[in-house]
Order: structure tokens, then sequence, then C-alpha cells
């Protein structure tokens, strides 16, 4: 295994994040939040200038054609900046998907996604709420082992507030008829879980972003807050939380950006590969948001201090694409089945 | 150790003030049962107001203070008796607690004749809120550190400065203030304890708006404030000695009441696992079970101190970094069993269900009153008796 990166999927993080923080500043989110879509219609806008937004699509769609290599990376900034909107289920997931089960469907919606005019929401089991469902042009919701294609005028839609004031969750009524079937049978339940993997990846790649974020900050403020006469960062007992977050976030990065190459590369392992990422990237998250706010004291407790986006951002992913709990009984499932290969002679393969 | 037999009067104390609450709490204030928990503090406020009242006048509050200032002279077991009733009645989060748990014992320990005679019938009728001016911008942890400073001028204490997190500031109307008062003496010797009235001209109260987009507490200005000479309790200088003292009385027998709430909250926790099918995931259930054991855990050190009383050295911290890590945890437990429905609010625009109020509450609880790491060196520096922290 080499873990490293190229030098063309580094320059292209750099990209989107010069671009996010010059953007996507907490100012502008807060400015977006109380508005309809919390401004995920404008960040997709102005990603798709970058070519963000159509990073995984084909060419012949209008995309890159890049991998989840190079998307996950990019992921992981707009978890950094806290980009509002579910843009990574819409273009990388629902997108390639699309692409894979409805060629022709595909062709008509996809350019759309790849120039940012066009968002398609997911109806998964594992996420009750759809995001994004208020402002998608089209919706792929399961029912009974096959997957639909369903146009937004057909669907009634309940929005449904959540915790992080930036994200739009809905529950979304819809009827089969009103739709278009695109899979179904074992074809259905291959690319549905593919679906799910992709999702769990980006979920986990946003939070290891977040965490990044949370965790600068906090080393930021506790440089500069001053109590008993020193920065309170030089008390073992302050600089420890914050270590221990570092060691959990720098212990799940490699997991995420292994899922990501098993999902490239179609390996056998890849789905308790994502469910590995998903759980090791949310430890970090949740311990990094717990202790991030300790840090800060009252300050991080208060809407008007910028901590709160970021701490809310990880509890709602932790919950979405799987719950930790859900991904490990996965992982526990898949290592306890009879004539697993696992052991010492696993140590170098992929 | 035995199964203490309540004595006949302890049976009859619980008697008298389980009639009294169930015939309130399910006739007239009906309406404040169970509200303005943690995390709630705005529900029904009006009401909880008058429920304060109607219990000062029942001779509900302050029973544990001598009779001459109107209390019932309650023991510790009697105390306990009422917090139990009162938790299994649906009792409301009290508006008095700051005057009943803090001001009172402090005036009561501390206080001169005329300040018992002055502050305590207002406490103990309702009418009169307090709130606690003790952080500031750059004394939170370093409380010793407050830069709020008061002088004495024509009889009068004059006060500038700027308090934060001030709980209930916005609602009360009277306010005790940790200011430096002797410049020139040395930290920890140059502070005194004032009791000032909020409705002035020179305090200007600004809400700061928390995580959970509620507003509990404040930002707190003095512009040349006053109070009475008379209005400083212990002498001046001696602050810190009465504001440490006050702590102490912040974590006494009121813990038990608290760990009733927990104990309800714990088996909403459960009633939820159950019925969303989280209570069948092996995982969950070792991390309900471990949730339960810690909270068992909690109630016997709890229950443990009611005989030994707090006076060990660091115990107070102890039960602190217990119950506010346990809360804490709860609320991630609690999160966690609802899964990806944990992140939908109640209603538009931001109403929070009261699992995720108290979620986001329970953030809160490892920081104010003394973070767990404020706590931990306590324990380790007048519990274990190693050496401080250097200071500069």
């Amino acid at each position: 295994m080499d873990f490293r990166f190229t030098e063309d999927q580094l320059i292209f993080r750099d990209a989107v994040r010069d671009f996010l923080d010059g953007e996507c500043t907490p100012a502008a989110i807060r400015g977006l939040i109380d508005s309809p879509d919390g401004g995920a219609v404008k960040f997709r806008t102005a990603l798709a200038e970058l070519g963000l937004t159509g990073l995984p699509l084909a060419e012949e769609h209008g995309g890159l054609g890049m991998n989840e290599l190079d998307a996950v990376l990019a992921a992981e900034e707009c978890g950094r900046a806290a980009v509002p909107g579910a843009l990574f289920d819409s273009m990388a997931v629902a997108g390639p998907l699309l692409a894979e089960a409805a060629p022709e469907l595909a062709a008509e919606w996809l350019p759309k996604v790849a120039t940012g005019e066009a968002t398609i929401a997911l109806g998964h089991a594992l996420n009750p709420f759809v995001l994004d469902a208020g402002i998608a042009d089209l919706l792929l919701m399961a029912r009974d082992g096959a997957l639909y294609a369903v146009p937004r005028s057909t669907v009634t839609l309940t929005e449904a507030p959540s915790v992080d004031p930036s994200r739009r969750p809905a529950k979304v009524q819809w009827s089969s008829s009103a739709g278009q079937k695109i899979l179904d049978g074992e074809r259905f339940e291959a690319l549905w879980t593919l679906a799910l993997d992709r999702a769990a990846l980006y979920a986990a790649a946003d939070m290891l972003g977040a965490t990044q974020r949370m965790l600068d900050m906090s080393v930021e403020y506790t440089k500069n807050r001053e109590q008993f006469g020193r920065p309170i960062g030089s008390f073992q007992a302050v600089k420890h939380l914050l270590a221990d977050v570092q060691v959990k976030l720098t212990f799940a990065r490699p997991v995420v950006y292994y899922a990501a190459y098993a999902l490239v590369n179609g390996l056998p392992q890849r789905s308790i590969r994502v469910s590995h990422a998903k759980v090791a990237a949310a430890d970090a998250a949740t311990l990094g948001a717990r202790r991030t706010l300790q840090v800060h004291g009252a300050m991080g407790y208060t809407w008007e201090y910028d901590l709160q986006i970021w701490m809310k951002r990880v509890w709602a992913d932790a919950g979405c694409w799987g719950t930790s709990a859900w991904h490990r009984a996965r992982i526990a499932g898949a290592i306890l089945a009879p004539g697993t290969d696992l052991g010492p002679g696993r140590t170098w393969a992929a | 150790m035995s199964d203490a037999i309540e004595s006949a009067e302890d049976q009859a104390f619980r008697a008298e003030a389980r009639d009294w609450l169930t015939e309130q709490l399910e006739g007239p204030f009906a309406y404040v049962r169970f509200r303005g928990g943690p995390g709630e503090e705005d529900e029904e406020f009006e009401g909880r107001v008058e429920w304060e009242k109607a219990m000062g006048a029942a001779g509900w509050t302050g029973i544990s203070w001598p009779k001459e200032y109107g209390g019932r002279a309650a023991s510790l077991s009697q105390q306990v008796i009422f917090y139990q009733e009162y938790a299994r009645a649906g009792g409301p989060g009290r508006v008095g607690h700051i005057g009943e748990g803090l001001v009172a014992p402090t005036i009561l320990a501390f206080g001169t004749e005329a300040q018992k005679q002055r502050f305590l019938p207002g406490i103990k009728s309702g009418t009169e809120l307090w709130c606690q001016g003790y952080s500031e911008p750059a004394a939170g942890s370093d409380l010793a550190n407050v830069q709020t400073r008061a002088r004495l001028e024509g009889g009068k204490w004059i006060i500038d400065g700027q308090k934060v997190w001030t709980s209930l500031a916005h609602k009360a109307g009277w306010c005790f203030v940790i200011c430096k008062t002797e410049p020139d003496a040395p930290r920890y010797r140059n502070l005194s304890f004032l009791l000032v009235e909020m409705n002035q001209p020179g305090i200007t109260v600004k809400p700061i708006v928390q995580l959970s987009g509620t507003s509990e507490f404040n930002e707190v200005f003095f512009d040349g404030a006053h109070a009475p000479a008379e209005n400083v309790v212990g002498a001046p200088g001696q602050g810190w000695k009465v504001a440490m003292a006050l702590l102490g009385f912040e974590r006494g027998a009121s813990t038990l009441g608290q760990q009733i709430g927990f104990e309800s909250e714990f088996k909403e926790i459960l009633a939820a696992a159950r019925e969303n099918g989280t209570a069948k995931d092996p995982v969950m259930r070792q991390k309900l079970a471990q949730c339960w054991i810690e909270l068992q855990l909690v109630r016997l050190n709890a229950l443990t101190n009611l005989n030994e009383g707090t006076t060990r050295p660091g115990l107070a911290a102890i039960n602190k970094l217990c119950w506010a890590t346990w809360h804490r945890d709860a609320g991630e437990l609690a999160m966690e069993v609802l899964g990806a429905e944990a992140e939908i609010c109640a209603e538009p625009p931001y109403a929070l269900t009261r699992m995720q109020s108290r979620f986001l509450f329970s953030r809160s609880d490892t920081i104010y009153g003394g973070t767990n790491e404020i706590q931990r060196n306590i324990i380790a520096e007048q519990g274990l008796g190693l050496p401080r922290e250097p200071r500069p």
C-alpha cells in the first residue's frame, strides 16, 4: 500500500480549500442559514466553477471523470468549511448510481448536476429524512427491493428542521407509480449497497474535515485564552484533551483513505472498509466535538461562537448513512462469516 | 450499613409534603408540572414564579432554615424527603433556587442580623429572585482574577465592570457580585461579596444566546451601579472566603433531587431504545447497561455523602465531576439511541425535543460551576494533598 496522494490530487484539494476559505466563511454560512435552502444552491453554484459538482461524473456528462480517491479529499475540505447542503449525496453518490443504473436518465440529468444547475436527492432506509429534498429536481427512492427515479413535482415534502440549522432534511411521501423503476433484483442490491458505501465514505470524510477545523479553532483559542496568568493551552489538563483528538483524527484519516481506495479498486472487503471508516471518523468527530467544546468553556456553548457550526454538523453526520452501531454490526457480520479470509496472510494484501 | 427506617416524624413530614405537592401540582399548578428543567429554563417562567410564591406561602421554601427566620429547621433526612417528593410530584424547575440554595445559606453563615432580616423574607416568599455575579470575561476558571471594581463613596458602593454567563440576570431583582474592593491587597484578600439591586440605571443586562437557540444566561454591565455600604457580606476583603463557602452550598442536599431527575431521564432513554428497536442491538445494550451502572454510582455516592457530609476535602469536587460527566455522556447516548432521528427538531424553526434540549444543555454540565479539569485539580490538591499547579 502506498498512502501518498498524487501531486494532481493535492493540487485539486488545495484549490478547493483556498476557494472555500475565501467563499464559505462562517459569516457567509450564517448569512444564509435562515434562507429556504440554507445556502445549498449558492454554494453548489459557486463550487461548479471549480468543477467540483462534476468531479466524479463521466466526461461525456460534463464531469471531470475523477474517482473516490480524488473526491474524498474534496469531501474533507467541504467538511472543514462546513459547506451547506448535501452536495456529495447528489453529485458523488446519486450521480454515479444513476450513470450505472439508468443511462438515459443519466444523459438527461448528470450534465445539469455537473454544471451545478440540478440536485438529486437520495432516500435510503438508513436515513428516514431525505436531505435537500426541497431543492432536488429528481429523487432516487428505494422501496421493496427496487429503486425509482421520482420527479420532485410528484412528491409531498414535510420539512423537518435539523439541530444543525444549515441542514434541510424532509420527510418524503411518494408513490411508485409516479416514478420510473430503474433497478430491481440483485442489481438493485449490489448498486444500492455501493451507493450506501459511497455516501458513508463521504460522510466520514466530512467528519474528518470538520474535526480538523474544530481542533484548529481550539488550538488557536487555548493558545490565546489566559487564566491563572498563562495560556490555558499550557496546562496539561487542557492540552491532553486536544492531544487525544489529534490521535483519534490521525488514526481515522488513513482508514477513510483506504476505504476510498477499496471503492476505487472494487476490493472484496470494500463495505467493511467503509464501515470501519465511518466508525473511526465518527469516533474522532464526537470526541472532537466534546473536547473542543470543553476547552472553550462557556464560550463554545454560545450561538455566536462558530464552534457550534461544526459540532452540530458532526453530530448529524454521525447519525446519517448508518450509525456507528449499524456499521460495527456490519463489520462483525463480515468478519465472523464462515470462511472469511483474515489473519497474518492478509497483512500486506489489499 | 443498615436499612434506615424512617422515623415517625419523618413519615409524617413525607405525608405532609406529598399531600401538599400532589394537591397543588394536580390542581391549580398542573400547568407548571415537569416544566423548566435543565435546558428549558424559560418554560412557563411566570407560572413558576407564582409557584415559588405559593411554595413560600405554604412554608415549603427555606425548609432547612432556622425557625426564627421562617424555616422549618428540617433535618437533612427531611430535606432529602422533600426533594424526593418534589421530583415524584413533577415539581417544576425552581426559579428561586439561587436565592434559596446559594444566597440564603451564605447570609445565614456570614451575614449580619440586619441582612438576614432584610433578605431572607424575600427569598422565602419567592418575591425576590437572585442571580450570581461571579464569572467575568477574564475570570472563569480563574475566578479570583475578577476585574469588576467597587469603591465606597458617600456611604455607597460604586461598582464598575462586567460579569458574564449570569444565569437569570434578566429575571432577577438582585445579584450577588464578587468584586475587587481592595486593589492594593494580595490575591484572595482583595475581593468583597456585595448584594446589588438589579433594577437601576447603572446596570445593563444583555442576553447571550446559547447553542440551543435559547437564552438563559447574560452579560451584565456595571457602569457606576450603586449598593448601600451595608450590603457587603463578610468584611470587605473577605469576599473570596465567602464566595468559596457559597460554592460548597451549591453541591449540598439538592443534588439528591437532581439524582431523581437523572433517573427519570435514564428511563426515557430506555423507553426510546425499546421503542425504536435499538434495545435489541448488543452494542447498545452494553452502552445502556454501562450508563445505568454509572448512574447508580452517582446515586450511591450521593447517598453516602448524606451520612458523611461533603466536608471531606475534595469530595464535593468528586460529586460534581461524577454527575456532570454522567449527564453529558447520557445526553450523547440518548442521541445515539435515536440514530438518524436525533437531529430532527420538534417543530420549525428551532423548537428542540426534550431529549435534544437535554443533550445540548448537558454539554455545559462539565463546564459550569467549575470545569472537570478544575474539579480534578481540586481533588488532587485538596483531596490528595498534591502540590499546587505552579502559579506565576
